[in-house]
């Protein structure tokens, strides 16, 4: 009995193995309509020109929990931008797909989702670009996958990824292999519009010695980019003659952190900084250190990065929040003129309905643009449409005029993409100051 | 006893005789299948992808491993999460980048030039395996003489301890172990190394034209691995002796079994499977997190468990297949389906609460689970009195049972 | 192979290299206590008097677990998740339907947190108890591990359904007690925080030994404790001491829901991870030990806080978990029966 039963699995296996064989056999058909990335990640297909598609451009966000705010009207300053050009670039019909890599439990992005969703896109060789992700660690996740793509890999466009070393390796927070290691292929395919964290840490430290601080504290949540930010801030301020009196990380899942505020209080540093998110438990750590360390504006000043900018912290933190300094990067939302001003009002008269515009919508629609341009200005290969990417040239775009260097960071900015506003929380978010660090100074944070 | 044990085998043979290849066909032929099935009507849309499949996969596969230990053996493990998150960095070990300090390369297809250690993944597959159960005995050794539910809280602490070390081991003493929250990536995908100068085999999935269905051929291979390796196992001598242990640990000491030593391998072997699916998935998602590791992980695969009939390999099969389809995409198409209707309802978010709710209504119901292990049937038939909502229908001896029953 | 592994278990048992390991370990735990203390004694006091805040919390929890343990010998975990859901339902109380915010009158807050506890208490008693009625109470009989896993069941379903009603977002009422100290002598600062705790914590605990020690009930609950068969011979009903037994964790679970509330942020899945750590606490002090739960309970207190402010030598903030299931795996492995609890055949 055991015998024969081992017979019918044994036979199994060889049709396996043929069918191994066969594998490699099975080929995708060319032409028509391109078949849609997975429902149970992405929108279907959305597509308002004429005729079919030629080819697929995917968004890759966290569309749920605390970010999704930002990440809606990102993904509405693209639609709004494919409006614009009657779904086409060039002369070749885009389809749109607006795909999600957080899960509802976590409330923030997903390391398995991040993955699954970039295996679909390079499994359909139909897309053409893929503008994301909003999360450093699940860019990094992303990159080498798209990289190794069929036909050249797959161009990547990021609105919002700060972490350095994605791009550059810098001395000062970067492992040797990083960023190559996210290319397997060997060439680039990733470029982002946002600078990265090398420019926040700089801005940071050049205000804190601008508000006179002697010694900083420095937490972090030891993420992709809690961790990165905090690191550029580290090496900023020491070039800028400020101690950093401590640099470690807080655990977003505990309880209290009044303890770990002893602990700085007995350090003597007159400033701390949060290197993280604020869906990280931030409130509580804003309401302990003010508990501990007193008020926001005495002795001791608090300060946070990009991940607290959002009216999140003030509601959740309460009148603790008060006084804490956040930095983003831009200038003030009111300061925004020319095509971004127009572009803020064509979005706000249409698909985001009058609500209040997040910076990072300008960023999304920048990076749509640039995609779209290069697709325009490409013969319609993957491999084109990444060559044309790091010949992108802005002039006076939504965040004024940048190139794209090698590395695929913005270079020879001027206009918003180099500014960093510093705002303070009262009971909104006011805007306090807006600072451009010096180039030495990012020099510095980048530890070179 | 082995009276028993050879005619349940006997019955389930002849019952399944044409099923095992049926189900084994249409594994195969799946991928090739379903580009037609998602075009079908009404149903199209819930078919699975081939790449949702290979994660299905790898989660079944785990979820059989612990139906080692606990379907077998009746050791509650709430922390196998553990031994995935071994295997999974195993692979990140042995085959990424993340060791830059020196080269070595085995029969590996990515460049030569790249720094780290890159073996390729059949021999990281096996290493992660005996990585995977060398935890196992080491958590194990210390543990497994307490019984039942210290036993389960001793596993939790080990599945929460885990993660949190893997968070931090981006510097032990200044060594980097594990990258912090960084994790490991990108993981060098799977190839045939040799083969590949043939032609026809690609030399690494992750370039090739069809990676998912390479990736799932061989995610197919390795869950009929695992399941044949479980019912050898399970008609073994070892395995005779983890239920006895199960069935009454007093009276399996009584007759010579030695406890600790089985417990032991239980643990080791159903480690085993968890190292290798781990190390598999790791592969196909091209990387290894720290987050991935949490408790919940360790409910769902315990649900699968539940929900298939502890012990019983088919049943866990299904229903691993179920739960993980449910979790990786059947939940987020209902949803979207939902939401087409109008209604807002989101039952992505409530995964969790419903295998919960599937947890508490199968041990109120049907503790057997769908497809109830015989051995567990037999003994379920012949009466346990107390428990009023077990579905009794004959009251018998184990020798006086009508065979029309099965 | 065979060999190895018997000799390792063979040693491994070795009551004197355990009982050795184990008392090198205390020993080396005080010298560096002592250390720091000297290092900075006001310091060292201040975040001890954090532990002690979060310590008094953990037993109220804790008691939850070991009552229930004590009678049933279940591990309740749903029992965390009724405690974050108890503590979200107090935060509807005191911000929406009372209306409380930083601005109401110390009176106004000290009526609220009455008239909050007077409905979550009996809330959650009878949640807890309905609990037990519907999950665990046909599994009487069953095999131990069939109501464990239900309890893991149940768990999840309680965390969400806190999740359909309160989202992933944070509750808080910190804002409604003062964030400063009440009174400090030197450099030692006792918070509102701990005064708060100790004043709702305190006459909790106090009715609490007075049921389980005086009254009819209590006697029935102790006496089931110890031998469910002979108390059911005695004429005690069981089933309704049990149901009595969930009542009372439930309340616990309410009061310290309201007390962390008021403290620290809480959602849907704080109870979870909370709950994991005053069951921590329970297995310290002796699993169905009252008085070792509380003691329990602030000796993780302690180590958290310890772990966390102390700055010589201390591992940090981001080892608190990896110690705190450390604690609870080397108890159980070292000694199972726990800091006041008696020998149990689960450590033979």
């Amino acid at each position: 009995m055991t015998l024969k039963r081992n017979g019918v699995l044994c036979a199994a296996l060889v049709v396996a193995v043929f069918a191994l064989v066969a594998a490699g056999c099975g080929g995708d058909s060319g032409g028509g309509a391109p078949e849609a990335l997975p429902s149970s990640a992405c929108t279907g297909i959305e597509y308002k020109g004429d005729g079919d598609p030629d080819y697929i451009v995917a968004s890759d966000f966290p569309l749920q929990g605390s970010s999704r705010t930002q990440t809606e009207q990102i993904v509405a300053a693209i639609r709004y931008e494919l409006d614009q050009r009657d779904w086409k670039a060039g002369d070749y019909n885009i389809g749109f797909q607006s795909c999600d890599d957080a899960t509802a439990q976590a409330g923030k992005w997903d390391s398995g989702k991040c993955s699954s969703n970039a295996n679909a896109y390079a499994g359909n060789d139909k897309v053409i670009g893929v503008i994301g992700t909003f999360n450093s660690g699940c860019a990094a996740i992303e990159i080498p996958v798209l990289n190794q793509a069929p036909d050249g890999g797959i161009p990547m466009v990021s609105p919002a990824n700060t972490y350095p070393c994605l791009t550059v390796n810098l001395p000062g927070g970067c492992d040797s292999t990083e960023p190559d290691k996210y290319y397997p292929s060997g060439s680039r395919n990733y470029v982002r519009v946002v600078a990265h964290d090398a420019y926040q840490g700089a801005a940071v430290a050049e205000f804190m010695q601008s508000k006179g601080i002697k010694s900083v504290y420095i937490l972090n949540d030891k993420e992709a980019y809690g961790l990165g930010v905090a690191t550029t801030v580290r090496n900023a301020s020491q070039s800028l003659g400020i101690k950093v009196a401590g640099f470690e990380a807080w655990d977003p899942k505990a309880t209290s952190y009044t303890s770990q505020f002893q602990k700085i209080k007995a350090s003597g540093a007159d400033a701390v900084f949060l290197g993280g998110l604020i869906d990280e438990n931030g409130a509580q750590v804003i309401k302990d250190k003010v508990a501990v360390l007193g008020p926001n504006d005495g002795a001791v000043k608090l300060l946070a990065p990009d991940g607290f900018t959002t009216q999140a912290t003030i509601d959740e933190s309460g009148t603790a929040s008060a006084g804490m300094y956040m930095s983003v990067a831009g200038v003030p939302i009111d300061q925004f003129k020319g095509a971004a001003l127009e572009f803020i009002d064509g979005l706000q008269a249409g698909p985001i309905q009058g609500k209040a515009i997040d910076p990072y919508a300008i960023y999304g629609g920048q990076a749509a643009q640039i995609l779209f341009d290069a697709i325009a200005n490409s013969d319609g290969t993957r491999e084109d449409v990444i060559k044309k990417l790091f010949e992108t040239n802005v002039t006076d775009g939504l965040l004024g005029t940048f190139k794209i260097d090698e590395n695929g960071d913005p270079e020879e900015a001027s206009g918003a993409v180099v500014g960093f506003t510093i705002y303070v929380a009262t009971d909104e978010l006011k805007t306090e100051t807006t600072v451009s660090p010096k180039p030495e100074t990012v020099a510095a944070a980048g530890g070179q | 006893m082995s009276g028993i044990a050879e005619r349940a085998k006997e019955l389930r043979g002849n019952r399944n005789a044409w099923l095992v290849p049926a189900v084994i066909a249409l594994g195969v032929v799946y991928p090739f299948i379903e580009d037609g099935l998602s075009n079908l009507p009404v149903i199209g849309d819930f078919m699975p992808t081939t790449g949702t499949l290979v994660v299905m996969i790898a989660f079944t596969m785990m979820a059989v491993g612990l139906n080692i230990v606990v379907g077998y053996c009746g050791l509650l493990d709430l922390g196998y999460v553990a031994f995935y998150a071994v295997g999974a960095y195993t692979a990140g070990w042995l085959a990424s980048q993340h060791f830059e300090q020196v080269t070595f390369h085995f029969g590996s297809s990515v460049d030569n030039d790249q720094v780290g250690i890159h073996v390729t993944m059949w021999v990281v597959l096996i290493f992660a395996g005996l990585l995977t159960m060398l935890a196992g005995i080491l958590i194990g050794l210390p543990t497994l003489r307490l019984r039942g539910d210290y036993l389960a809280i001793v596993t939790l602490g080990f599945g929460e301890i885990i993660p949190q070390v893997v968070r931090n081991g981006d510097s032990f003493g200044g060594f980097n172990l594990t990258n912090g929250t960084f994790g490991i990536a990108p993981i060098d995908a799977v190839g045939f190394p040799v083969l590949s100068s043939i032609g026809f085999f690609p030399e690494n999935f992750q370039t090739s034209d069809n990676r998912e269905r390479w990736y799932y051929l061989i995610a197919f291979l390795l869950l009929l691995f695992t399941i044949f390796c479980s019912v050898r196992l399970r008609d073994s001598r070892l395995g005779r002796a983890w239920i006895a242990i199960r069935e009454d640990e007093t009276a399996a000491a009584a007759m010579g079994v030695p406890l600790m030593r089985t417990k032991t391998w239980s643990y080791a072997l159903g480690a085993f499977f968890g190292g290798v699916a781990g190390a598999y998935y790791a592969s196909f998602k091209s990387g290894a997190f720290p987050a991935d590791f949490y408790f919940n992980i360790s409910v769902f695969l315990l649900c699968m468990v539940i929900l298939g009939g502890m012990g019983s390999i088919w049943g866990v099969t299904v229903g691993g297949m179920i739960l993980a389809y449910l979790n990786f995409s059947g939940l987020s198409t209902i949803g979207s389906k939902i939401q087409d209707a109008g209604l807002d309802f989101d039952p992505t978010k409530y995964q969790f609460g419903i295998y919960g709710i599937i947890i508490v209504l199968m041990m109120l119901f049907r503790p057997a689970g769908l497809i109830p292990e015989r051995r567990h049937k037999i003994e379920l038939e012949e009466g346990v009195h107390d428990t009023p909502f077990y579905d009794v229908q004959t009251e018998g001896t184990l020798t006086d049972r009508d065979r029309s029953n099965d | 192979m065979r060999e190895t592994l018997d000799r390792a278990l063979r040693t491994l048992r070795n009551p004197k290299l355990v009982n050795g390991i184990g008392l090198a370990l205390v020993a080396l735990v005080g010298v560096w206590l002592l250390i720091n203390f000297i290092k900075g004694p006001e310091e060292f006091v201040n975040v001890a008097l954090d532990g002690l805040t979060r310590g008094s919390i953990y037993g109220v929890v804790a008691l939850g677990y070991t009552l229930v343990y004590g009678i049933l010998q279940l591990i309740n975990f749903a029992h965390g998740d009724v405690f974050s859901l108890s503590g979200l339902v107090a935060s509807t109380m005191l911000l929406s339907v009372i209306g409380l915010d930083g601005s109401s009158s110390n009176l106004a807050v000290v009526g609220g947190i009455v008239i909050t506890l007077a409905v979550t208490v009996p809330l959650f008693a009878v949640v807890n108890a309905t609990i037990e009625r519907v999950a665990y109470r046909p599994l009487r009989g069953a095999s131990r591990l069939t109501p464990l896993i239900t309890a893991v069941g149940m768990s999840f379903i309680v965390s969400n359904v806190s999740l359909a009603l309160y989202g992933v977002d944070y509750e808080s009422g910190s804002e409604l007690i003062p964030q400063g100290a009440a009174f400090t002598i030197g450099d030692i600062r006792v918070t509102w925080k701990l005064v708060v705790a100790l004043a709702i914590i305190t006459p909790a605990l106090v009715v609490l030994s007075w049921f389980v020690g005086y009254t009819r009930q209590g006697k029935a609950m102790r006496a089931v404790s110890q031998d469910t068969e002979a108390s059911a011979m005695m004429g005690i009903n069981v089933n309704r001491t049990i149901s009595v037994t969930f009542f009372i964790a439930g309340s616990l679970a309410a009061v310290a829901g309201l007390v962390f509330l008021l403290e620290y942020n809480i959602r849907y899945d704080t109870g979870f991870e909370l709950g994991l750590i005053a069951f921590t606490a329970a297995v310290l002090g002796g699993i169905g030990n009252l008085a070792g739960a509380v003691l329990g309970a602030l000796v993780i207190g302690f180590v958290q806080s310890f772990n966390e402010g102390l700055t010589w030598f201390a591992p940090g903030g981001d080892w608190t978990r990896s110690i705190v299931f450390g604690i609870l795996i080397a108890v159980l492995v070292f000694r199972p029966e726990g800091i006041l609890g008696e020998q149990t055949p689960e450590g033979a």
